[in-house]
Parts: structure tokens; C-alpha cells; sequence
């Protein structure tokens, strides 16, 4: 059994690559095209905090996407997963940035509509919700942080080569922040829907205590970093060349505004904190950081009076943001069709 | 971690220091060569004109040197990479103000041109204006790297001097030819007070670019 999961895990695996390829490029992205950072020293920063992330902080997030359709053969998780990759891989072979949580709810969907299963569209709605709003508040972040930032430098008069260093210490920091951020919000893109057929015990030493769960998130982000070394290049270009012409301090708002937007919709702690007070918090859903990195340097372009901003580009990955669950969805239902048609097997229950 | 920021801030505090010393360099020349002219024009080639020649092929041998230590460090360690082609330029262009000082002041000492007293006092202007509009170049630069707004204060400045200068030169060409000299000693003025209205024309050049340097600059 073990082996035969490993077997269908690789499509989770397949989708972690991806997810590194694609999405890690937008932490890092800005901060290597700008030259202020190597490739090397940002890939193994940020791969050192995905897994930390995943590991870590990545439960709440899994359980929303558990809500949304709880694959419950391993079978089906292997189909809906691989169809998601094969959606984010495909897309971002032709150069477009995709989002994973698209495609993995679109997948998810595919999975319900083909297993006659109900999709909990409450569940849904704040899902899809929280991905107008998530770009929306990257937006208002970074507009609010380049005030503050353009505010500052221009009352500190401090030295370029000063303000080099400091930005480069935070792009750095941010690297690391935003790629915890991005294996908590996002590992369950990769892992969530394995978790139900998961065999995996608990695993405890006397300094360190994994739960199955974790020991699944823990291969996913495993994954993750294979895809930041291997192929997060070419989706750099696109991040730090062509949507915008970014200087330093710009990349690093823009990593900031998005770090933080997918650390509020991944973090339990913060929100627990929050609906202790009695104040408002997000829901812990997956959200996509290519759309929160959009929206941050949206953001900007916008405080900076709109120009500057490719908005061939945007519409662009607009137009993928809709494609990849249609996309997704579509492969995933065809896909369950011949698995259990043509090689017997079981993709629900 | 720890070692490599303190690393990264000396290293940025080292190169501060040069690219501050560097822009002491262009007001010691500017400075230094108003001084030698006030002494040709007074004493001739004397031993003290001599002195303050050597004086300015000291600064300028010295900025030289801190342009080549400013330009290695700048890439060997990698930083500002953003801007290190600006900032290169920047300093390569400051480096011919204080080249064309050194020259000029040289060409006064080799050349050793006889300048009847009537125009000691405009040559005196020119000067002064060269130099003034060289201190304002220097003033500006140095606002790139910690206050651009004021980049275009000073800048403003160096055309108004620039223009200047193309004034009082145009009045002494004018009056050098009305003159009665041989022609071969208006040929020379002429071409020495055209060198000395040149360095206001290479400080015009670097302000210009200088103001693309700070709009690229700014956030």
C-alpha cells in the first residue's frame, strides 16, 4: 500500500514542483532581477522556510480545502492533484503566471461534479472571495507601505549605499518571511487532498514531533524546493522584467505586501488572536501569491499615478487566473473518466 | 548572518567615506585652480604658480585613484546594482572636471600667454564663475546620494553659472579681438579663455545627466 501511495503521491509532488517553479519566483523574483540578491543564496532561503512554513503553519489552510471536497480515494487525490499540475505546468510553459489555488479548486470541483458529490459552495464563496479581496488588499498594502517608505527616505537623507544595504538585509528577510508565508498558505495546494488517504504515522524523537500530517507536508515542501532550484529562473523573468520596471525598494515592498496578505490568510495564531478580541479576521484559505504579488505592484503603480504598469501583462494573467480551475476542472473530470474506466480504478467513495 | 550584515554595512560605510572624499576632491581642484590664475595673473610663472600647479596634479592624481578604488568597489562587491552604471558615470564625469582644471591651469604654465591688464579683471570673473559653477556640480552630486530634492536646487544653479559664463567669455573674446595685439596672442587668449569656459560647459554635461540619474533614483 505504501509504495502504491507513493506512486500516486508523485502527482502531488508534480504539483509541488510546480508551485516552486511558479510561485516562489514572486518572493524572490524582484529581489534576484534586480541583482540585489543571487539566485543561489534566494533559492536556498527560501526553500530552508517553505518547508518551515509547510511543516510548521500549514494546517489551517488544508482543513478549507479539506471542506471543499474531501477526496476520499487516493486514487482520485493522484487524478485531481496531477490535473492541477499539469494545468499550473502547462500555463507556465507558455510564460503565463498561474495560480496553484486556482487549480487546485478547480480540480477539487472536477472531482465533486464527477463523484456526484455536493461542492460546499459556502466554503466556495469564501474561497473565491478571499481571492478578490486577496489581491484588493495587497493592493492597499503596498500602496500604504510606499507612502510610508517614500516618506521616510525622503526625511532620513540617509546614503544610497546605506539605503543599499538596509534593502538588501530586507529582501533577505523577506525572502525568508515570504517563503514561510507561502509554505503554510500553499501546501495545501500540493498535500491537501492526500491527507484523507494518508498512511503515514506520527513520528517523535526526543527534539522532534511530526504528525502524519505534517510528515505529508513536510515531502510536499520537499517538492516545492526542487521546483525553486530547478526552474524558478525562467518565471523570474517574467516577475521582475516585464510586468514592471522595479527598483530595489519597490521589489521589496512588493514582497512585503504579498508576504504578509498570504501570512494573514495561512495564520491560525493571528487569527486566533484576533477572534479573541473580537475583531475581524480572514478565513485561512489558499490564496494565490502571483495575485498577491499583482496586486501589490498594482498597488504601487497606482500610488505612483498609474504609469509605469504593463497592463498587457495584467491581462494577461487575468486571463489565466479564469482559465486555470476551467482548465483544471476540465482536465481533472476527463482524466477520473479513464482512470476508473480504463485501469479499474477507484477515485471515490 | 550577523557577520554578513555588519560586513555588508562597513563596506557601504567604506565606500561612503571615498565617494565623499572624491566630491572634496572637484571643490579642492575648482578651488585650488581659481588660486592659480589669481597667481599667473598677479606674478607671472612664478615658483608660487609653479606650487599650486603641482598642488592640482596632486588632487587630480589623487581623485584618479579614488575614481579607480569608488569603481572596483563598487562591482567586486556588489553593490547598488541598480544604479552602480549611474553612479559610475557620475564619477567618471566629476573625474574630467577635475582633469580639465589640471589641464587648463598646465596649458596657463607651459603656453606662459602674456595678458594685457585690462582683462585680468574679467578673467578674474570667468574664474571665479567656473569655479563657483564646478562647487555647485559638486554640491549636487553629492545630494544624489542622500537628498535628491536637492539635486535640482544646485543644478539649477550650475546652468545659471554656465550661462554665465558663456557671457563673460563672449565680452573678453569680443574684447581681445578689438584690441590691438598681434593676432597671434588674440588666437591665444581666445583659445585659453574658450578651455577655461569648457569646464563650466563638461559641469553643464554632468548636471544634465546627473537630474536622469535622480528621477531613476527616485522611488
Amino acid at each position: 500500500m505504501e509504495i502504491l501511495f507513493f506512486v500516486y503521491l508523485s502527482s502531488g509532488l508534480f504539483l509541488g514542483w510546480s508551485l516552486g517553479a511558479n510561485d516562489a519566483a514572486n518572493i524572490f523574483g524582484t529581489a534576484v532581477g534586480t541583482r540585489m540578491i543571487k539566485f543561489r543564496t534566494a533559492a536556498w532561503i527560501a526553500s530552508v522556510f517553505v518547508v518551515l512554513g509547510a511543516v510548521c503553519a500549514g494546517g489551517g489552510t488544508t482543513a478549507t480545502i479539506d471542506a471543499l471536497g474531501s477526496v476520499n480515494a487516493v486514487a482520485g487525490a493522484f487524478m485531481v492533484a496531477l490535473s492541477a499540475a499539469l494545468a499550473v505546468y502547462w500555463m507556465v510553459s507558455s510564460g503565463i503566471l498561474v495560480s496553484t489555488s486556482q487549480a487546485i479548486v478547480g480540480a477539487i470541483i472536477g472531482w465533486n461534479i464527477y463523484s456526484h458529490k455536493p461542492t460546499n459552495t459556502d466554503v466556495l464563496s469564501v474561497i473565491v472571495g478571499s481571492w478578490v479581496f486577496c489581491p484588493l488588499l495587497s493592493a492597499g498594502i503596498a500602496m500604504v507601505l510606499y507612502w510610508l517608505v517614500k516618506l521616510w527616505l525622503r526625511h532620513s537623507k540617509m546614503h544610497l549605499l546605506r539605503r543599499d544595504s538596509y534593502i538588501r538585509g530586507g529582501l533577505i528577510f523577506l525572502t525568508a518571511f515570504g517563503a514561510y508565508a507561502l509554505g503554510a498558505n500553499n501546501i495545501a495546494n500540493v498535500m491537501g487532498v492526500f491527507v484523507e488517504s494518508s498512511p503515514f504515522a506520527a513520528f517523535s524523537t526526543e527534539w522532534l514531533s511530526l504528525s502524519p500530517e505534517q510528515i505529508l507536508f513536510l515531502i510536499g515542501a520537499l517538492s516545492i524546493g526542487a521546483g525553486i532550484f530547478t526552474y524558478s529562473n525562467k518565471t523570474i523573468k517574467t516577475v521582475g522584467k516585464n510586468l514592471m520596471s522595479m527598483t530595489p525598494v519597490i521589489a521589496l515592498i512588493a514582497v512585503f505586501a504579498q508576504s504578509l496578505v498570504l501570512f494573514l490568510f495561512a495564520s491560525q495564531g493571528l487569527k486566533g488572536l484576533l477572534e479573541a478580541y473580537g475583531l475581524p479576521s480572514l478565513p485561512l484559505v489558499p490564496v494565490s501569491s502571483s495575485q498577491a504579488m499583482i496586486g501589490a505592484i498594482l498597488g504601487i503603480g497606482l500610488a505612483k499615478g498609474g504609469r509605469g504598469i504593463n497592463w498587457m501583462v495584467i491581462l494577461k494573467i487575468a486571463a489565466g487566473w479564469i482559465a486555470t480551475p476551467v482548465i483544471a476542472a476540465s482536465i481533472c473530470f476527463i482524466s477520473l473518466f479513464f482512470l476508473e474506466n480504463v485501469f479499474r480504478q477507484i477515485v471515490f467513495q | 548572518m550577523f557577520n554578513v550584515k555588519i560586513s555588508l554595512f562597513s563596506r557601504a560605510k567604506t565606500l561612503e567615506n571615498k565617494i565623499d572624499v572624491f566630491h572634496d576632491k572637484v571643490i579642492d581642484a575648482a578651488m585650488t585652480f581659481n588660486k592659480s590664475m589669481h597667481v599667473y595673473l598677479s606674478e607671472g610663472r612664478c615658483e608660487a604658480f609653479k606650487k599650486v600647479n603641482k598642488q592640482l596634479k596632486q588632487i587630480e592624481h589623487d581623485a584618479d585613484q579614488l575614481r579607480r578604488e569608488i569603481e572596483s568597489r563598487l562591482y567586486s562587491q556588489n553593490l547598488i546594482p541598480d544604479l552602480r552604471g549611474n553612479v559610475l558615470e557620475l564619477v567618471e564625469n566629476l573625474d574630467k572636471v577635475i582633469n580639465r582644471f589640471d589641464e587648463v591651469s598646465y596649458q596657463f604654465y607651459i603656453e606662459r600667454p602674456e595678458i594685457p591688464e585690462i582683462y585680468h579683471s574679467r578673467i578674474i570673473d570667468l574664474t571665479g564663475q567656473v569655479t563657483e559653477c564646478a562647487e555647485n556640480m559638486s554640491i549636487a552630486s553629492r545630494s544624489f546620494f542622500r537628498d535628491f530634492t536637492l539635486v535640482r536646487d544646485y543644478s539649477q544653479k550650475v546652468y545659471f553659472l554656465e550661462h554665465e559664463t558663456d557671457l563673460t567669455s563672449g565680452r573678453l573674446k569680443e574684447a581681445i579681438f578689438d584690441s590691438d595685439m598681434p593676432l597671434a596672442n588674440k588666437l591665444q587668449l581666445s583659445t585659453l579663455v574658450d578651455e577655461i569656459e569648457k569646464i563650466a560647459d563638461l559641469a553643464e554635461d554632468c548636471v544634465d545627466e546627473l537630474l536622469i540619474f535622480t528621477i531613476k533614483r527616485d522611488i
